[in-house]
């Protein structure tokens, strides 16, 4: 449940969310409304320590309100969870210097933060990275073709991934830079099947911004990818996907039961008993996958070891197909009036669009061979 | 030190970014492109060019961190496995 100090201000987001989401999707455009609102309740700010003048906002109040958010508009709730997440790693991983800079307009609400990891040479691959740097004068030079950045023309800053000056493919480092110290130029469009309004633009950044903003010169690039980039991103996304499974389904339900649901459906028939059965099963499933993986994540003291990452990486995958099979069952319940046209108040149409994207968003075949070879290493199986 | 040739021999077809020079033995293998996947690919090479068995508790970053630390984990495998077992 959402804790009572953010409840107000997560009703003021999902209300303008839900005014501008059809529109949104519909135009393939950014829900600057909702931004607007996240920045205005601060709730932007929601990771940020308390020394840093935030709430210090726990990985629980972000799955909490990401599931809401989630409930009513998938694109808003990636792009809160994303800019979480990297409010996160900045949060554990920067240097003082660094936090002091960003987290106090975090806080604020005037930074919303944009990520940059996926690259053309390299696709998905967090720990590996084609794009060169160079070290002149104490600044790095960022020059990087970025095909898919959320939000990329609406942010503040971006995190980004760089080959580490001079270094090989395997050396990578996360740099952050504010949208005025790079040239930011958006070089096609984002026409997609779904998660329309997430405007994940094709994008080449290009400038040079001071070495102190490295962040993974403090530390190791990938203990920060292994305990705090790729959980909190699996987190946010599980949690996003289930919120928009799960609002599809209670829409659903509450169809079922209304006057006009009445004359369309049968209650009493079981196949539709089952079919609401699986559906149920299949959103129960991942939420005590994702609450138990954030308990892992909170308090296990090794994040890195072999049986974490392994859970990390399941949750990303069994989410992604869950939710989406929720949707395609309900489709199938509801069938061609409410479950495949656009125009239907149950909005299972996009919700089905946008969960499409749930295991392409990092593949899922990517991530289940790293759990192969990870599993092969772990021959006492010990669970998590 | 340099690396046993035939330790260098399997290490190199595991590494995306190794050129025609001997291995040096204390550069860090993830730089030279040994991630996760390869790691495990190079686990059974070695087990089968070497006739060891490396244990669970041995498989850390630390084992996998350089050539050198390979074939410190190799050579001692290889003596107790040599060794006479009690009974
Ligand atoms: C809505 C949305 C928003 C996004 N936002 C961002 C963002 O803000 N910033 C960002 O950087 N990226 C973003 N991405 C990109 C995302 O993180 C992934 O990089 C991208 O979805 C992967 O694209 P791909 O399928 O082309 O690449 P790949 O991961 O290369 O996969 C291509 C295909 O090959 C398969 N495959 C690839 N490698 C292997 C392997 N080793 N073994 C087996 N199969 C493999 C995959 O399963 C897939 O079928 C976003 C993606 C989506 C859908």
């Amino acid at each position: 449940m959402i804790a009572e100090r953010y409840r107000d201000a997560v009703a003021t987001v999902t209300a303008v969310a839900e005014v501008h989401a059809a529109g949104n999707d519909r135009h393939a455009v950014f829900p600057k409304e909702a931004l607007h609102e996240l920045r205005e309740t601060k709730l932007l700010g929601l990771l940020v320590p308390a020394e840093y003048g935030g709430p210090g906002g726990e990985l629980d109040d972000l799955v909490d309100i990401t599931i809401e958010l989630g409930r009513h508009d998938l694109s808003v709730a990636m792009i809160f969870a994303m800019h979480c997440q990297q409010v996160r790693t900045l949060a554990c991983c920067a240097g003082p210097r660094l936090r002091a800079q960003v987290l106090p307009a975090v806080a604020e609400g005037e930074l919303y933060l944009a990520s940059v990891t996926t690259e053309p040479s390299t696709g998905a691959q967090l720990l590996v990275s084609g794009s060169t740097t160079s070290l002149v004068a104490g600044q790095v030079v960022v020059d990087r073709m970025a095909p898919i950045v959320t939000g990329g023309s609406h942010a503040d800053a971006f995190l980004i991934t760089v080959r580490s000056p001079d270094g090989s493919p395997n050396q990578v480092d996360l740099v952050y830079a504010t949208a005025d110290q790079l040239t930011a130029e958006v070089t096609g469009t984002w026409d997609a099947l779904g998660m329309r309004a997430t405007e994940s633009v094709p994008m080449h950044l290009a400038g040079a911004v001071p070495a102190t903003q490295i962040v993974s010169s403090h530390q190791d690039y990938r203990s920060i990818v292994a305990t705090v980039f790729a959980p909190v991103a699996h987190l946010g996304w599980a949690a996003a996907w289930l919120g928009t499974a799960l609002g599809a389904y209670s829409r659903v339900i509450g169809h079922i039961r209304g006057p006009a649901g009445r004359r369309g459906f049968d209650p009493g028939s079981d196949l539709l008993k089952t079919r609401l059965a699986t559906c149920r099963a299949n959103l129960d499933v991942t939420h005590a996958l994702l609450r138990h993986t954030a308990r892992a994540i909170a308090t296990d003291s090794d994040i890195a070891r072999t049986g974490v990452q392994l859970l990390v990486n399941t949750l990303k995958t069994e989410s992604a197909v869950r939710c989406f099979e929720v949707v395609h069952e309900l489709v199938e319940l509801a069938g061609l009036r409410h479950g495949y046209l656009p125009d239907s108040p149950l909005r299972l149409e996009r919700s089905f669009r946008d969960l499409r994207s749930a295991s392409l968003n990092f593949g899922n075949d990517r991530l289940r061979l790293v759990n192969g070879s990870l599993a092969l290493m772990d021959t006492r199986s010990d669970l998590v | 030190m340099t690396l046993h040739a035939d330790l260098d021999a399997v290490l190199r077809k595991h590494l995306k970014y190794v050129d025609g020079e001997a291995l040096d033995p204390d550069r860090p293998l993830r730089d030279l492109g040994l991630d996760s996947m390869r790691a495990i690919d190079l686990l059974f090479a070695l087990e089968d060019t070497f006739h060891v068995v490396i244990p669970d508790e041995l498989l850390t970053d630390h084992t996998f961190a350089t050539g050198r630390s390979l074939q410190v984990t190799v050579d001692r495998l290889r003596r107790q496995a040599t060794q006479p077992t009690d009974g």
